[in-house]
């Protein structure tokens, strides 16, 4: 191309096989990481079905707190969907130019954490063989779903976030899987022809293309928050104490977001170790997000604040009861999730050493995931463990079998992103392409930086 | 004799600039050139692209109707099995309006993906269409359909004489 842009100066093969290599090389780790995984899954499974065939007595859930870890679970797998899909569209509409290198892993949590997220709600069914009554067919047992139930509201919601994170990952890798398909053969070399539709990258092709990723970003945003929104929902329609408030929509949305961003971090530095991706997945991206992080703690630190003093203020018995047993029975959750989530976090992210110290921010990002999902806890099973009437009160402890069930779902998003990983590019090939391809250097004086041209899509459309 | 396409590629985008300057002015139609680039390139730097991009305003008319349907999913429920909740109104607003917007963006978001594959050609496995594998090296090509005669020899020199490292002819589609 072009003898000034930075693509030119690539070889563009071996930028493939770099950004490829987790398709194109697969070590004995890889298998045995899928073994291990596998095993987890698999036990979890089968403790699955131990607790259908048994009953939900095998788990901690008893009267007054009939949510668990397992309704946790499903917060917190939704909660870390929310930013993946949201930062790839925020970031494609702002044209930042950095992005190009998390598009992909960021979009590929989203869909994963969906699907894992997503089972929960169907583990906690109890009668899990009676899932299908939620959906609205008419059938001869008069039974309809109540829309007018949150938990009508979140299956919709979580349908549609689930399959417009999926085609905003597919549409993503559309360019990405034409390229495999030219430079591949054997089965890949099929699936790729089926899965890339015909793409060629003609003229025509790339315009309408761009046209549809800007389409999609607009339309997943405005999901993504009301996704969460709903979550918090399932909670605020209920007269709960701590539960029933009008901030818990906005509260779930930043928290989500929050914890998200984190999930972002951690899986790109997995990824930047494993598949040796240093010289794309540079300090500059982690630094980027920790800022985003920085911000989210502060904010996420304003929300519970704002929540607290209304509460403390007032001091409704009911609800003050709740936040009292946070610093009773329910202390040690509270302290982890106030020292993850702002007091570690935040000064260490205000340090630029340690923005681009990947380790560094890998454990600070480490630090809010766990930390956010103490809150997830807090708000789930305190809440009900504290309900109005005195008599009933009662902690809630997991037993081994939520906890199989725990860790076999991130045993499952594991197996997923590493197959995923194995099959699918797990870097926007034609996104960092493109960026190359709109880099040039220039001099001041005798200095020089990057330079990016960025054309406007009224002057695309007009004609240069 | 049928026309064909004439399938010229270069090492960078100012040739191929070149060569998508010179085919025009042969004269050649816009909707009878293109290129083929493994990067997108603004319109007008090499080839133009006269259709109009139409999907994004069928996506808006699939929105009010994915809003029709939730509206209708929600308001049948409320009709078909009336239950009393909590002393409210069988017909309550706020669900509604949830329902109505979720449905609403999930027909956006689904036609988003068909229309705009359909627009942009894909999905037609049979339809043979010219195709330029080394563009993933770094190479643009720039396509045109021309008739056989003089208007390919005219083609081919405009190539040519704007750097083309390989010309070739394929039959099919752009």
């Amino acid at each position: 191309m072009s003898g000034e842009n930075h693509l030119a100066r690539t070889d563009e093969a071996q930028l493939y096989r770099d950004l490829s290599r987790s398709n194109l090389v697969t070590t004995w780790r890889w298998f045995a990481g899928v073994g291990v995984l596998s095993l987890v899954l698999l036990w979890g499974i089968g403790v699955f079905v131990y607790m259908m065939m048994t009953g939900m007595g095998v788990t901690g859930l008893n009267r007054p707190v009939f949510w668990g870890i397992l309704i946790v679970n499903f917060v917190f797998w939704i909660g870390l969907s929310h930013s993946g899909t949201l930062i790839s569209a925020i970031l494609r509409l702002t044209h930042a130019t950095w992005r190009a290198p998390i598009l992909r892993a960021a979009e590929a949590m989203t869909a994963f954490s969906l699907m894992v997220g997503g089972l929960f709600p169907l583990i906690h069914l109890g009668r899990n063989w009676r899932f299908y009554y939620t959906i609205p067919y008419p059938n001869e047992r008069g039974l309809w779903p109540n829309m007018r139930s949150p938990l009508m509201w979140d299956a919709v919601a979580i349908n549609t976030y689930l399959i417009g994170s999926l085609t905003f990952l597919y549409v993503g890798m559309i360019p990405d899987l034409a390229i495999l398909r030219d430079k591949s053969d054997g089965w890949r070399r099929k699936l790729y022809s089926i899965l890339s539709l015909g793409f060629r990258g003609t003229h025509a092709e790339w315009r309408r293309y761009h046209r549809a990723s800007t389409l999609f970003a607009i339309l997943i945003i405005p999901v993504a928050v009301s996704v969460h929104s709903i979550v918090s929902w399932d909670f605020a329609m209920a007269k709960v104490p701590g539960w029933h408030s009008t901030i818990f929509a906005p509260y779930f949305v930043v928290g989500a977001i929050f914890s998200g961003i984190a999930g972002v971090v951690l899986v790109m530095a997995a990824i930047r170790r494993v598949f040796r991706l240093e010289r794309v997945l540079t300090p500059l991206h982690f630094d980027n997000l920790g800022k985003l992080l920085c911000t989210m703690s502060l904010i996420w630190g304003y929300f519970y604040f704002t929540e607290f003093l209304t509460v403390w203020y007032n001091r409704n018995p009911e609800e003050w009861e709740v936040f009292s047993s946070y610093g009773r029975s329910f202390l040690p959750v509270f302290l982890l999730m106030i020292m993850c989530n702002f007091v570690i976090p935040f000064p260490m992210l205000c340090m630029k050493k340690v923005r681009r110290s990947i380790p560094a921010i890998a454990f600070a990002s480490l630090l809010i995931v766990v930390g956010m999902y103490c809150e997830r806890i807090l708000i789930v099973t305190a809440s009900l463990a504290r309900r109005n009437d005195p008599f009933i009160w009662h902690n809630y402890f997991p037993t081994w079998v939520e906890l199989s069930i725990t860790a076999a779902s991130f045993a499952m998003f594991g197996l997923l992103y590493m197959i995923f990983s194995k099959i699918f590019p797990i870097m926007a090939i034609s996104d960092i392409k493109e960026r190359l391809f709109h880099t040039t250097e220039r001099s001041f004086g005798g200095a020089s930086a990057e330079t990016i041209a960025r054309v406007e899509e009224g002057e695309e459309e007009g004609g240069a | 004799m049928s026309s064909f396409v004439l399938i010229g590629l270069f090492d960078g985008v100012d040739q191929a600039a070149k060569a998508g300057h010179a085919l025009r002015s042969l004269p050649l139609a816009a909707e009878n050139i293109t290129s083929i680039s493994g990067v997108p390139l603004p319109d007008g730097s090499v080839t133009v692209d006269p259709r109009p991009i139409r999907f994004s305003l069928y996506v808006v008319v699939f929105w009010f109707v994915g809003a029709l349907a939730g509206l209708a999913l929600a308001l049948a429920t409320y009709l078909l099995y009336p239950l009393i909740t909590a002393g409210k109104a069988i017909i309550s607003i706020p669900p509604t309006l949830i329902i109505t917007y979720e449905v609403a963006m999930l027909f956006a978001l689904l036609a988003t993906l068909i229309l705009g594959a359909r627009e942009m050609g894909l999905l037609r496995f049979r339809a043979r269409k010219v195709h330029e594998p080394r563009v993933h090296d770094g190479k643009i090509a720039v396509c045109a359909v021309v008739e056989p005669g003089e208007q390919e020899i005219q083609a081919r020199r405009a190539m040519k004489n704007a750097g083309a490292i390989d010309i070739r002819i394929e039959e099919g589609e752009l």
